[in-house]
């Protein structure tokens, strides 16, 4: 029963022990077209308006705002509610930019933060509705 | 017989007649002044609207370009945002062909550390060598012949919230650097170096206890009580402070005094920092060799609106008050221009240069700001509304000013533009922002979001202004030919009569202006105007939809300026102007 559960977390998270595991990016090439072995990880948090009202509390008193700027916008980092991604938007490549960062700047926060804390931030930002009309901005 | 009121008696005062110029432009300003006036005179109000682009130059860099490139002999050197390239053209060839680049390996986690975009603000040349920083908390010296790197030195700390874009400094055998990170709560500081090795020969702290500070209350000029550093903050808010030196420095070889300004203190929410906050937004006068502080003045106590005082302090010798004074004057980023006695550090003048809500003046007897209360903020005084300037400043640091000893002015871009801001509690997690506010912009009375000026330090009032749609963000070289140029951030070079104000000639550049030009002799004899296209600095993260490099980061307008990428992406171009 207790393995059970332990297995039953870590399919959950896709964190043992707090440490994710690898996980695939689908928008990588894959040489020779074979995939590398990788995991898929999903966020376990219901994607209802608490979880994202605690992600959007947890962006702001972590500091997520001073860089990626007010409602994600976009500061001196990217923004995150414009539906492209760097690093990949999958909820395992959200995971894994927060927890580790990545070199561009972006800090690590695997080592503060709890993964049930950075999957409420990932409930935030994927909450974020996406412009439609993005790739053209005409002018007036 | 009525006294004639102080200000008509503050009468600029030619220092003589300037020693010949050599043609050179070896240090950020210019000279240690920092006047940013060229004594070459070919260019006149007469034949500029002639002058033509003879060259230009990709930096292969898109982050903001301030600063401005030097001339050293026959030898032009351009630093470039990160990942701070340095470049050496040669002037005697056709085509100004590169004699060599150096690219030194600089950590791109700065690019999450520096507040504002990866700008750099250029090089310094002393003893045969470029001196320059690194974004990524490094100074480095490079052989100027040979472009080889004579000495690395780790002056910042990153983990920490420091980076460094400023210019160094040298005054005699000390190179002086100081680090940004008032968005950070750094615990900021100046370090002096050897020219020769790169040690690091003092560190001085901008608050904290008077051992940290190199203060020695009492003696000589410094009038700070005993440990203000602590007592003017609450606990140990000074350890996160802020403070940063991120502008320029200037030094008087006579008073063997160097002059710059501090940053902001943090975080922006005033009530997690209690007190005076000294020497946060102040002027500090040291002595370049060990960094004894020898007088300060805090031009905005307990900063209620992320008011730097970075910008430049430029010296000159006026006439106040029927006697000659040697002084300093500085556009601050709270929309008052000062001038002080460089040997005390006595307010003499302080006029508005901008429009200013947050004070009714500033009283000249205690120095003291009148602040206007209903416009301070804090987490418990929720959005505070139409306070003027921005926190872009009446003048943002980050575009130096001129003085033309000709003309008696001074030359500065300002800003037009108004804030609300709304303070919330923030938390200190090393690395990461810690500012705590919110402020949109909104453009100032009259509609227009900027103005170049030509500003008289001695009256304190305005001659002439040039209004500009948007905030005018570059700095300004004067000339012996009565010339002023600058740019704008959408994407004019511009040049004007320095007594009138008249503009005589401009050219688009291809990209927002956010350096500063230079004036030079080439190995030909002739003068040219050189400066960096490359709009960025807080334009990076205000203008919205100037970027087009990242198909993973679209954003939209600037609400207070929608139509700035109508005229401008971002860009990194030198270019050099002539007849």
């Amino acid at each position: 029963m207790l393995a059970a559960l332990a297995a039953c977390g870590r399919s959950d998270s896709g964190v043992s022990g707090g440490i994710p595991a690898s996980i695939r990016y689908p928008d990588h090439v894959a040489a020779g077209g074979a995939q590398p072995p990788a995991g898929e990880i999903t966020n376990p948090l219901a994607s209802d308006s608490a979880n994202v009202a605690d992600g959007s509390k947890i962006f702001s008193s972590m500091n997520c705002d001073g860089c990626h700027g007010g409602g994600a916008l976009g500061w001196v980092g990217p923004s995150l509610v414009d539906g492209r991604w760097r690093y990949g938007g999958t909820d395992g490549a959200l995971f894994q930019s927060i927890f580790y960062g990545r070199p561009r700047g972006m800090p690590a926060y695997g080592g503060i933060l709890s993964p049930g804390a950075i999957w409420k931030i990932v409930s935030y930002i994927r909450a974020q509705p996406v412009p439609v009309t993005v790739p053209t901005e005409s002018f007036k | 017989m009525r006294r004639a009121p102080l200000l008509l008696l503050l009468l600029p005062i030619l220092q003589g007649t300037p020693p010949r110029d050599d043609g050179q432009w070896t240090m950020p300003g210019k000279n240690y002044a920092a006047t940013r006036y060229s004594g070459l005179a070919q260019i006149t109000t007469r034949n500029a609207p002639r002058l033509r682009a003879v060259w230009s130059f990709s930096t292969g860099v898109l982050g903001g370009h301030e600063g401005q490139p030097l001339v050293v002999g026959s030898t032009m050197y351009v630093v470039t945002p990160f990942p701070d390239v340095l470049y050496a053209f040669d002037l005697t060839r056709e085509g100004y062909p590169l004699k060599w680049k150096y690219r030194p390996e600089v950590n791109p986690t700065a690019l999450g550390i520096a507040c504002c975009d990866a700008i750099n603000r250029g090089a310094v040349y002393a003893d045969g060598k470029i001196i320059y920083n690194l974004l990524d908390g490094h100074t480095v010296a490079v052989d100027a012949v040979s472009g080889r790197e004579l000495w690395k030195t780790q002056i910042a700390d990153m983990g920490q919230g420091e980076t460094t874009p400023m210019a160094p400094f040298v005054a005699g055998n000390r190179v002086i650097v100081g680090p940004s990170g008032g968005e950070f709560g750094i615990y900021g500081w100046v370090k002096g170096l050897d020219v020769a090795t790169g040690k690091i020969l003092w560190t001085a702290h901008n608050m904290g206890p008077d051992s940290l500070m190199l203060a020695r209350p009492g003696r000589g000029r410094y009038t700070g009580d005993a440990n203000i550093g602590v007592s003017s903050w609450e606990g140990d808010s000074w350890r996160r402070g802020g403070a940063p030196v991120w502008g320029w420095i200037s030094y008087d070889p006579q008073l063997d005094l160097i002059y710059f300004g501090t940053g902001n203190p943090g975080p922006y929410n005033t009530e997690q920092r209690p007190g005076e906050n000294k020497w946060t937004n102040s002027v500090l006068a040291r002595r370049p060799r060990d960094g004894t502080l020898v007088w300060a003045y805090q031009f905005t106590p307990h900063d209620s609106w992320d008011f730097d005082a970075n910008a430049e302090m430029i010296l000159v010798d006026l006439m106040v008050g029927g006697r000659m004074r040697k002084v300093l004057v500085h556009f601050d980023k709270n929309g008052f221009a000062y001038t002080l006695d460089r040997v005390t550090g006595e307010l003499l003048v302080a006029e508005p240069f901008a429009n200013v809500t947050w004070a009714k003046g500033i009283n000249k007897r205690t120095g003291m700001p009148i602040v206007d209360t209903t416009k301070t903020t804090g987490a418990s005084r929720g959005n505070v509304q139409g306070i003027c300037p921005s926190l872009e400043g009446g003048k943002s640091p980050a575009s130096p000013a001129a003085y033309s000893p000709r003309t008696g002015l001074f030359y500065t871009a300002t800003n037009n533009l108004c804030m609300n801001f709304e303070a919330a509690p923030v938390t200190r997690i090393p690395g990461t922002p810690y500012i705590g506010a919110t402020t949109p912009y909104v453009a100032g009375p009259g509609g227009y979001m900027g103005e170049f000026i030509a500003w008289d330090a001695a009256r304190g009032r305005k001659v002439w202004g040039i209004k500009e749609q948007f905030p005018v963000w570059s700095g300004s070289v004067v000339t012996a030919g009565d010339v002023v140029f600058f740019g704008t951030l959408d994407g004019w070079f511009k040049a004007a009569d320095a007594k009138t104000g008249r503009v005589l000639w401009k050219f688009k550049v291809g990209s927002g202006v956010v350096g500063a030009p230079i004036s030079y002799r080439g190995p030909n004899g002739k003068q040219y105007i050189a400066v960096y296209a490359g709009i960025g600095g807080d334009w990076f993260l205000l203008s919205g939809d100037v970027r087009s490099d990242d198909p993973a980061d679209v954003r939209p307008p600037a609400d207070f300026a929608p139509d700035l990428a109508r005229h401008t992406s971002q860009g990194g171009m030198v270019w050099i102007f002539g007849l």
